[in-house]
């Protein structure tokens, strides 16, 4: 019943944005079936014994009561638990062919993480909305309130001007003063090479990246009755382009773009997701949640 | 290049409507906007090439199919000559009718038939060399001698082949023959006619002449219109059997057409031996009478003749040939009751009466006729006798078998009902009708086409007071009386025929014996039964002679191997062996004395003479003609294939080839319409 309502077009019809991630993540928490194996941080993972120097507040205090032996506690994720979310508002993020643009899957998708994040994991999360400038921050945090300001952020971003990966990421390694998790929402429509090399640094401060590329079906796989002319959204460049060449060429270099931004970003120890705006939204979380718990599983 | 219904092309105007799609609506295509061009290649040089292309040819193909469709509803047609002249069958019909025998009047020194297949040859080698021609010979009937061909010396042989001929010929035969043969030829014909035109060869309904729709008629006449003068033997009234040659006597009428009054010569000719000449005063185109008193010949049977001397240019019609059989009286069989004298009174009175005389009546009680061999006789009357001796009735079945003939009267002592002798057949009921109302019966029905009662005249005034009523089963009831009772029976039985008269031969009966018509009757059918009629009497050029009886039931076995023979006026036999042996009949074609010796083993000199009608010469007029040769083309028997005037300039729709025009390019612009939208589907 509750996965009618992660659809993306029934998301569209509810109005906040509050709403929508309590709903996505409400009923996909409710479709978990209490299963301990998801999780951001404060999870428990095992003991190890005191060492002089390790930070007294980890201790176990009730086992040293009961045993006279000093122990850490040890939790998965611990020191990943700071959310960062990177949202592209360029204006290649207003494309849609059904109705829910990508900017909308995207504000649905880092609506439902931030929810996930800030009322479930009490995680501190925080928003970069960037084109070809950092058009907003807000910084990463646990205060009352955070929620709805990065709601509120994600209500007031949007496209325009054109996507620079290179000038936002710089201008983040600024403010990225401790590591953590560092989502990047996109439609990625750059050289794998330029994405990767503008993303690295993240990757090598230390913080885990992951990157969800957002699409469109329509872009996956275009539709055109006869020869057309095509606008570029960013650029409002023109080009006349035939239908044989969108049902064979087309569709041969787009399988190839994702492939090597799959390839590149794993081979960078970066995470990579693709969202396809007409599947429902609790899908992609999953698949991410999976993932991740088995990579902190296997990092452990 | 016509069109049925011209306004239809205005539907044409619609071809704006492809115009618009192609070459105005393609130019609104509105930009469509995608998040980048990053994996988008220009191809608009190559895309516009192939658009233009595809849609130049769908433009093409849309375009066609609006204007088929204009076209289609015009009904376009147009004429054409469809018939080449090598296509039209030429046909030469030559008359070879005996008036054609005639000399060719002015300075021509031939025949009328020579004139004629003259101008047939010259027709004929003016005809094209690959035309087809059929060469017909137009006689008694009409004969096709070729079958079409083109060869120009099988056609020329075939013309040169053809004989004077004695026949009598009719246009209608003519018109029945082409519309016959227009049945199964659907070609344009043109039919020449080379023909004398005479106006007897008209049919009696001009219908029967009209050509059918697709033959295109040419008369040509031969010889003049004039009507040319001739004197000709009409008709020869003599006797076929004679037994007094001082009796006899011989009637001839000489009739004049378009002659003057004149006075002709008669003579009369025996076996080639001119034995009595006349003078005859005949009017200006009129008849006269000659008789001779005797007729002299020599036992046997004799040829002869009455010829005139006409001076004209037909000779051929001058003598009128007749045969003549002088023999002693033949015996006749007249089997009666002992107490019935009255019946051989009458017959034997009547017999006597006939004008020749030729029979003697032999009477002779059952009794008395055990032992008698009917072959010896002419033919047997069984009159009123309801029992003969087995021998004589075995002896008459096996007689009538082999061509005998029996009269058979039932008169009153056939009441009781039994088997009728020789006949077949019993009495089954008696009718007395002089204890009826009136007393009497009269003749109801008669068949005066029957040799014996040619001359009856329905036998008008007669009363019969009784008549025995017998089931005729396959007989030919010749008459029957007011009732329905059959009167006069004929069976034939193997060669021979059995007349059953269904009452008395004396006056208590009937009251036929004490009238005139009794005398006419014994008198052919005395003729009839002893065969004499067969082979006397005038008979014309394309009469049938019936050489045997009908082959029939069980009677077939008994005149297997009976074969007759034929000797011609030229002396030859004109039956094969084969022929001779199962003809029925046989044609007499031309004049002169045929020799017949018939299937029941009698013999007969057979004189035979042109049709009369061919004598005269006059000729149909012009524009009867021009009626007839115009009715051709004009007339209403116009058959389903057309005629041959509108085959030379036949319409020919040409809607259903636009229709099919307009489908393969209504299916190729689908093809290529979809083949176009194709390019939308999704690729697996």
């Amino acid at each position: 019943m509750l996965q009618r309502f992660l659809d993306p077009a029934v998301l569209q019809g509810i109005s906040g944005l509050d709403l929508v991630a309590k709903t996505v993540v409400d009923g996909f928490v409710a479709g978990l079936h209490r299963s301990p194996e998801f999780g951001f941080s404060l999870e428990f993972a095992e003991y190890r014994a005191y060492t002089p120097g390790d930070d007294l507040r980890h201790v176990d205090w009730n086992l040293f009561a009961r045993t006279d032996r000093c122990y850490l506690k040890r939790y998965r994720g611990e020191t990943n638990s700071q959310m960062t979310l990177l949202l592209d508002a360029s204006n290649s993020m207003k494309f849609t062919s059904h109705g829910v643009t990508k900017m909308d899957y995207a504000r649905y998708t880092a609506a439902s993480l931030f929810y996930l994040s800030l009322q479930n994991q009490r995680d501190p999360a925080g928003l970069i909305v960037f084109d070809d400038e950092v058009r907003n921050y807000i910084r990463p945090s646990t205060r009352q309130g955070q929620l709805y300001r990065l709601l509120a952020g994600l209500e007031q971003a949007e496209p325009a001007a054109r996507t620079d990966f290179a000038k936002p990421m710089q201008y983040f390694q600024e403010f990225l003063r401790r590591r953590g998790i560092v989502l990047i929402v996109s439609d990625f429509y750059e050289q794998p090479d330029k994405i990767i090399r503008a993303i690295e640094p993240l990757r090598f401060h230390g913080s885990e990246v992951v990157l969800f590329h957002v699409l469109d079906p329509e872009e996956i796989k275009p539709k055109l009755k006869g020869p057309q002319v095509l606008v570029d959204l960013e650029t409002g460049d023109r080009l006349e382009v035939i239908p044989d060449y969108v049902k064979t060429q087309y569709r041969a270099k787009m399988d190839d773009h994702l492939a090597q931004m799959r390839e590149r970003t794993q081979a960078a120890g970066m995470g990579y997701h693709l969202l396809v705006t007409d599947k429902p939204l609790d899908r992609a979380l999953m698949e991410y949640l999976t993932l991740r718990h088995s990579a902190i599983a296997g990092a452990a | 290049m016509g069109f049925l219904a011209p306004w239809f092309l205005a539907g044409a105007l619609a071809v704006g409507l492809p115009v618009f799609v192609h070459l105005l609506r393609r130019q609104t295509t509105e930009p469509r906007p995608v998040s980048s061009l990053m994996f988008f290649e220009r191809g608009t040089q190559s895309s516009v090439r192939h658009r233009r292309l595809r849609y130049l040819l769908l433009f093409t193909l849309r375009t066609l199919t609006v204007l088929l469709l204009a076209l289609a509803f015009a009904r376009p047609y147009f004429k054409h000559k469809t018939v080449l002249a090598s296509d039209k069958l030429l046909l030469v019909a030559i008359d070879d009718s005996f008036s054609m025998n005639a000399k060719l009047g002015g300075a021509g020194t031939g025949t009328k038939l020579d004139e004629a297949k003259r101008q047939a040859v010259d027709v004929l080698a003016h005809k094209s060399a690959g035309q087809k021609a059929q060469v017909i010979e137009l006689a008694g009937e009409m004969k096709l001698l070729t079958q079409p061909v083109a060869d120009a010396g099988e056609l020329r042989a075939a013309v040169e082949s053809i004989q004077p001929g004695d026949g009598h010929a009719t246009f209608g035969e003519l018109g029945r023959g082409m519309r016959a043969m227009a049945e199964t030829v659907h070609t344009p014909m043109e039919l020449n006619l080379f023909s004398d035109m005479q106006q007897s060869n008209m049919p009696g309904n001009f219908a029967d002449m009209v050509m059918p729709g697709n033959v295109d008629l040419k008369l040509h006449r031969i010889g003049d219109v004039k009507t040319a003068a001739n004197w000709t033997v009409e008709s020869v009234q003599a006797p076929g059997q004679l037994v007094d040659t001082k009796k006899a006597r011989v009637i001839a009428v000489i009739a004049g057409h378009g002659t003057p009054a004149a006075t002709r010569v008669a003579q009369l000719v025996v076996n080639n031996n001119v034995v009595t000449t006349k003078k005859v005063d005949v009017p200006a185109d009129g008849r006269a009478t000659v008789v001779f008193e005797g007729l002299d010949v020599p036992y046997g049977e004799s040829r002869c003749a009455v010829r005139i001397d006409s001076s004209d240019a037909f000779a051929n019609d001058d003598t009128r040939w007749f045969a003549v059989k002088r023999a002693d009286p033949e015996r006749m069989l007249f089997v009666h009751r002992g107490d019935d004298t009255r019946s051989p009174l009458y017959f034997g009175a009547a017999l006597g009466a006939a004008a020749q005389a030729e029979f003697v009546l032999q009477p002779i009680t059952p009794e008395q006729a055990s032992d008698i061999d009917p072959t010896k006789y002419a033919f047997v009357v069984l009159s009123d006798v309801p029992q003969i001796p087995s021998i004589l009735e075995h002896t008459l079945e096996r007689n009538v078998a082999a061509g005998g003939n029996v009269l058979v009267a039932t008169g009153l002592a056939e009441s009781h009902k039994g088997a009728i002798p020789v006949w077949g057949g019993s009495v089954q009921d008696a009718h007395y009708y002089a204890q009826g109302g009136e007393g009497y019966a009269s003749v109801g029905e008669m068949d005066g086409s029957h040799p014996a009662l040619k001359s009856a005249n329905g036998w008008q005034g007669t009363k019969f007071f009784y008549a025995a009523k017998v089931d005729p089963g396959d007989a030919r009831v010749v008459a029957k009386l007011g009732d329905g009772t059959p009167l006069v029976m004929d069976k034939q039985i193997g060669e021979g025929h059995v007349l059953l008269f269904a009452s008395g031969l004396d006056n208590v009966s009937n009251d036929l014996p004490l009238k005139p018509a009794f005398v006419a009757f014994v008198d052919e059918a005395a003729k009839y039964l002893s065969g004499e009629e067969r082979a006397s009497g005038a008979r014309t050029v394309d009469s049938f002679v019936q050489l045997r009886n009908p082959v029939n039931g069980a009677s077939s076995q008994r005149t297997t191997g009976a074969t007759v023979d034929i000797i011609g006026p030229d002396g030859k036999r004109p039956l094969s062996l084969k022929e001779a042996a199962a003809a029925q009949s046989f044609q007499l074609e031309h004049s002169g004395f045929y020799q017949v010796h018939f299937a029941n083993g009698r013999d007969a000199l057979i004189a035979v003479n042109p049709d009369p009608r061919e004598s005269d010469l006059a000729t149909v007029p012009d524009d009867v003609l021009k009626l007839w040769s115009g009715a051709g083309a004009a007339g209403e028997t116009k058959g389903a294939e057309g005629a041959s005037q509108e085959a030379d300039n036949r319409v020919s729709g040409l809607w259903w080839w636009v229709m099919l025009l307009l489908t393969i390019t209504a299916l190729a612009e689908v093809a290529l319409a979809s083949g176009y939208l194709g390019t939308q589907r999704e690729q697996p």
